[in-house]
């Protein structure tokens, strides 16, 4: 059983057969019912480039639609297997998958076919699974593997393409591949060496580490890696803007004091009023190289202090344009990483009009703040599915 | 003798009015006065929203106020407080 508490990190890493412009696998997930249920399906489709990416997709693309209305798993997946298109060659339409249908009750239900089996760990140790088989009549060769279980709090779900477990193929150490074992070995290194490790990292650190089992790096084969994660949410606080009367300023300076999780002050003034109310002092870190953004600053309790509109407007330029870490200001990485590595986010905006009369062409205008949090928020819905409340004071 | 405390505010007001450059000040220092000063930053003075400060960006020098402040007009300032001192 999870309870109302647990947050449901789903997240997955991938890397393209080398040479290959598009990966042949494919990785999809929805949350239904206002987060009450989550749906991950992730397949591998015959041989590599577009022509396996078309199977892996149309693959993800069925598994997702029916599993969502609860269609018979034997039929659905005698409709997929019938629908894929028939490979010149090898005569053959195939792809692999693995279905993870989770409730927020912590019910779990996976169904695979021809994947590598998937990790259920809680902690340190691998909890195993007895499975139902079944065969379509059409596809007596195919067989499906059906899993039921529950999970607790803090149980990590991994499952991967045997781009993952075939890692390293022909190769020492590994001639005969990393296999499933030497995967669930790494994970528990992983887990081992940071408890509360992200699916969001572990499951990059396994693609990484399976790309590198090949010879000079190169991926043999397209490699993905999903990882779930039932954690206790990661909490961020983002306050911004002054508030709205000055009487607010200590329940303002609360927002800070009274939280577990990351905090993020934007706003020169911002930061002036919890500094004063909290009676810490600010750092501004004056020479630092923040590529035409104003510098950041440092106050103890505080992640990070950044100048506010500004550098605002820079971050959310960045989301929506999918911009190169390495072409951001600092400060702006530093933030969407902060972003990245949450899972609940709040933003505190204060509402005090007419900041700054100095020159009416400026944008430092509450319009304008509210609008690039309310951008902001919508990214971080829509593209990283995070869940994100606002608060105005 | 204490050094003097020279604040440069790069809120936002200030940095977008000239504050990106005041960063460099450290820099234009003429030699003598290095060891007298002591730069730090500033996230808002507080002065863009007060009408009786002039205009931004400012900087704090000891306890004077420059406004519409340059490097030069801050180096200025540093060495007539020097003279009094
Ligand atoms: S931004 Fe410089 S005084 Fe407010």
């Amino acid at each position: 059983m999870i309870s109302n508490d647990t947050y449901v990190e789903i997240e997955y890493y991938q890397k393209t057969k080398t040479g290959e412009d598009v990966c042949g696998d494919d990785f999809k997930t929805v949350s239904l019912e206002d987060e009450s249920r989550y749906i991950a399906v992730l397949s591998d489709g015959l041989g590599s480039g577009i022509k396996a990416s078309l199977l892996a997709n149309m693959t993800t693309a069925m598994a997702l639609k029916f599993a969502t209305r609860d269609m018979e798993i034997l039929q659905s997946s005698e409709i997929i297997m019938d629908s894929l298109p028939v490979c010149e060659v090898r005569k053959i339409s195939y792809a692999t998958f693995s279905i993870v249908d989770i409730l927020a009750s912590g019910k779990v239900r996976i169904t695979e076919m021809d994947n590598p089996e998937f990790i259920h760990l809680r902690g340190h140790e691998e909890i195993h699974h007895e499975k139902l088989k079944q065969v379509s009549s059409n596809w007596p060769d195919r067989e499906l593997q059906l899993s039921n279980f529950e999970v607790m709090p803090e149980d990590r779900i991994i499952f991967f393409s045997d781009g993952v477990s075939q890692a390293g193929l022909g190769n020492k150490p590994h001639k005969f591949g990393w296999k499933r074992e030497g995967c669930l070995e790494y994970a528990l290194q992983c887990i081992n060496n940071q408890p509360q490790i992200s699916a969001r990292t572990l499951s990059r650190a396994i693609v990484t580490q399976a790309c590198g089992m090949n010879p000079q790096c190169r991926c043999i084969d397209d490699i993905t890696c999903a990882v779930v994660y039932f954690r206790k949410p990661r909490r961020l606080r983002l306050l911004t803007g002054p508030p709205f009367k000055k009487d607010n300023d200590s329940e303002y300076a609360n927002y800070v004091v009274n939280f577990e999780g990351r905090t993020i002050i934007c706003g020169g003034t911002t930061a002036q009023i919890l500094a004063r109310e909290l009676n810490r002092e600010i750092k501004t870190h004056l020479f630092m190289r923040n590529n035409g953004l104003p510098p950041t600053s440092e106050m103890e309790g505080v992640s990070m202090i950044t100048e506010g509109i500004l550098t605002l407007t820079e971050v959310a330029r960045c989301m929506e344009n999918t911009v190169p870490q390495q072409e951001m200001a600092p400060a702006v990485k530093d933030m969407i990483n902060m972003f990245m590595e949450s899972d609940v986010i709040e933003f505190i905006v204060g509402t005090k009009v007419n900041e700054a009369h100095q020159d009416p062409s400026l944008p430092v205008d509450l319009e304008i703040r509210r609008n690039i949090i309310k951008k902001i928020k919508n990214l971080l819905e829509t593209l990283y599915r995070k869940k994100v409340f606002m608060k105005y004071i | 003798m204490d050094k003097i405390k020279v604040e440069i505010c790069v809120g936002t007001t200030c940095f977008i009015l000239g504050a990106s450059e005041l960063q460099e000040l450290e820099r234009f220092l003429p030699e003598g006065l290095r060891d007298k000063v002591d730069i730090t930053g500033a996230t808002c003075l507080g002065m863009c929203k007060d009408d009786n400060y002039g205009q931004a960006p400012f900087v704090r020098v000891g306890n004077r106020i420059v406004s519409n402040a340059s490097i030069s007009s801050v180096i200025e300032q540093i060495e007539e407080q020097l003279k009094h001192r």
